[in-house]
């Protein structure tokens, strides 16, 4: 079962008086907003999820749809198996917002209390999970402390705390190291890893590329409401060129190789044969079984998920 | 119901750190207490005029005819009378702008500062977000309506008069009636601005409106709570009358509550 299902999902936001119009009114209607235009997404249980857009891609809008905080103009959206509508999946799932607005009024701990009590955490293990979580997070020095004192990295570290009190299956995750310094990153890192390691499913919305291609086993690139891509990395790369690499190859064989279309490098006795296409590898193959040698290794040229990304979408305008 | 329970004891917090909404609290109370201490000075003063400080032991008292007696004593009760419907009045409006404030903010408030958000996305239905938040106003206008009463009491001790009959009922009825006003101003703060789902709260009794008019049975009816000429005029509130206007009130604050909930229900919260 998908830990996260959205079928068709569409989301208009209109600026008169809130009314929705459907996708085919509103393109000819210039005071409405498609912010996602038929989302058709899985992500499955366990998985650690990337989801790209530039801004205004409909990133926040698919996220608040999950949560139930916004109505779909069309389609559904379901959370392991049930409909999003359904509160008591929320059991199920951590939130933390892009934009990490608290109650202000309380202590850090007080603030985790409050959270801790609406979920339902059992009242013997709340003390010590949030006494956990603090320090997991390097909060305990400010633990006491109001929130309206926390500087913006704290609050985005108290926010992480809220969404994992429960130890949710589920963590949907909105920018979430957006305010965090740079060994604050590392140990959100750090932190999301272990989580991927005890099998949770996590949906991060991030800018942050490099962020997202280290620790997500799938990503969806989302421009203008539109999903543009889909798949693990490797998937999602449209190079099909191939490395070939080898050792004491003879000169005939070299010869041989020269009148093909391949790129052939040597270096120091080791030979590598760039492949651009699967026509040229297939051919490439065959002549080395024909001399009968065997590549040592060979390697698909994988892009970079920045490449993929500004691949997949249009490209910004020049200044 | 825990959770409920949870959002209210939330939303008192949160009302108790809006310095806004503690000012005008202090401002209603202080309002009641001055006109309080206005109008027992101006009893003193008919008192000083009648018997030129001396008190009905006094030989003053004694000498004065039975006609000035009895003319005395009605200024006395009038006075009386006025300081409480002032009482009432100051602690009825002061009263009503909280409920405003506190009823039309509750739930807008949240959506504006985006920390619904994360209140939402655990397992609260609605309803038991609406609910919790209504609970909470409702324990903070019961402890300014027994503070109000408080204050009525201990001024009235210190002027040493006794209270009339129909101001024990005065902080249920006031209660009632800020209870009111508030279901509306929260289910018309979903749909319009804050202030002006207080303002229309506030005018929307069908006083305003005369028996021919259509709005006048539609429109919640605040006048039957509002006592101020009972008091005055020292007319009788029997407790069958202060049931059934508690009766309406509930009636009242179901159905604005469910509407409320109906609306809620759809808003996005973003």
């Amino acid at each position: 079962m998908p830990a996260i299902s959205a079928e068709k999902l569409q989301k208009a936001y209109s600026s008169i008086w809130g009314k929705r119009v459907s996708p085919a009114q509103s393109a000819s209607n210039g005071s409405q907003t498609n912010a996602l235009t038929g989302l058709t997404l899985e992500v499955r249980e366990g998985e650690t999820f990337g989801f790209l857009g530039p801004n205004g891609a409909g990133k926040t809008t698919t996220i608040l749809l999950l949560l139930n905080l916004i109505r779909p103009t069309s389609g559904s959206v379901e959370l392991f198996g049930r409909p999003a509508t359904d509160f008591a999946v929320h059991r199920r799932l951590g939130y933390l917002p892009e934009s990490v607005n608290l109650h202000d009024y309380y202590t850090g701990r007080g603030l985790l209390e409050f959270y801790a009590g609406l979920l339902e955490v059992p009242i013997s293990g709340r003390k010590a999970r949030i006494a956990d979580l603090l320090q997991l997070l390097r909060l305990e020095d400010a633990a006491e402390k109001r929130v309206s004192k926390y500087s913006k990295g704290m609050l985005q570290r108290l926010g992480f705390a809220q969404a994992m009190l429960h130890d949710p299956d589920l963590l949907i995750l909105d920018e979430p190291t957006a305010s965090l310094d740079p060994v604050g990153r590392k140990e959100f890192r750090d932190i999301l890893l272990e989580l991927k390691r005890r099998g949770k499913t996590i949906f991060i919305s991030s800018h942050i590329l490099s962020e997202v291609e280290t620790v997500c086993d799938r990503v969806a690139i989302l421009e203008k409401g539109e999903l543009k891509k889909v798949g693990t990395l490797q998937e999602l790369s449209s190079s099909t060129s191939t490395r070939l690499f080898l050792r004491n190859v003879p000169g005939t064989v070299l010869e041989a190789l020269s009148k093909m279309p391949a790129e052939v490098t040597m270096i120091s006795g080791h030979v590598t044969i760039k492949c651009a296409d699967a026509g040229t590898r297939a051919a490439v193959e065959e002549l080395l079984r024909q001399y009968n040698i065997q590549p040592d290794k060979s390697e698909v040229e994988t892009q970079s998920l920045e490449n993929i990304f500004f691949s997949s979408i249009a490209p910004p305008p020049k200044l | 119901m825990n959770v409920i329970f949870l959002i209210a004891r939330d939303s008192i917090r949160a009302l108790l750190h809006q310095r806004l909404l503690i000012a005008l609290i202090l401002v209603s109370l202080g309002l009641t207490v001055v006109s309080t201490i206005i109008m027992n000075f101006q009893r003193r003063q008919i008192n000083d005029e009648f018997l030129d400080g001396a008190d009905m032991n006094s030989p003053a008292f004694k000498n004065m005819s039975e006609e000035d007696k009895r003319r005395m004593q009605e200024t006395m009760e009038q006075s009386m009378s006025t300081i409480e419907a002032f009482f009432y009045a100051a602690g009825s409006f002061g009263g009503s702008l909280v409920s405003l404030f506190i009823f039309s903010t509750a739930v807008t408030s949240e959506i504006r500062r985006g920390t619904i958000r994360l209140t939402l996305s655990k397992p609260i239905s609605r309803i038991q977000y609406l609910l919790g938040k209504y609970l909470g106003g409702v324990v903070v206008m019961a402890a300014y309506a027994i503070i109000a009463s408080l204050a009525m009491v201990v001024f009235s001790a210190s002027s040493h008069v006794e209270l009339s009959p129909v101001m024990k009922w005065a902080p249920w009825l006031m209660f009632c009636r800020q209870l009111m006003l508030g279901s509306l101003a929260m289910l018309l703060s979903l749909f319009v601005h804050p202030a002006i789902a207080g303002a229309l709260a506030f005018f929307a009794g069908n006083g305003f409106y005369s028996v021919h008019n259509p709005l006048y049975y539609v429109l919640p009816s605040y006048a039957p709570f509002n006592i101020f000429f009972q008091i005055l005029q020292g007319a009788f509130v029997d407790g069958h009358d202060v049931a059934l206007l508690t009766l309406y009130a509930m009636d009242f604050v179901i159905l604005m509550l469910l509407l409320s909930w109906w609306r809620f229900q759809r808003k996005e919260v973003c």
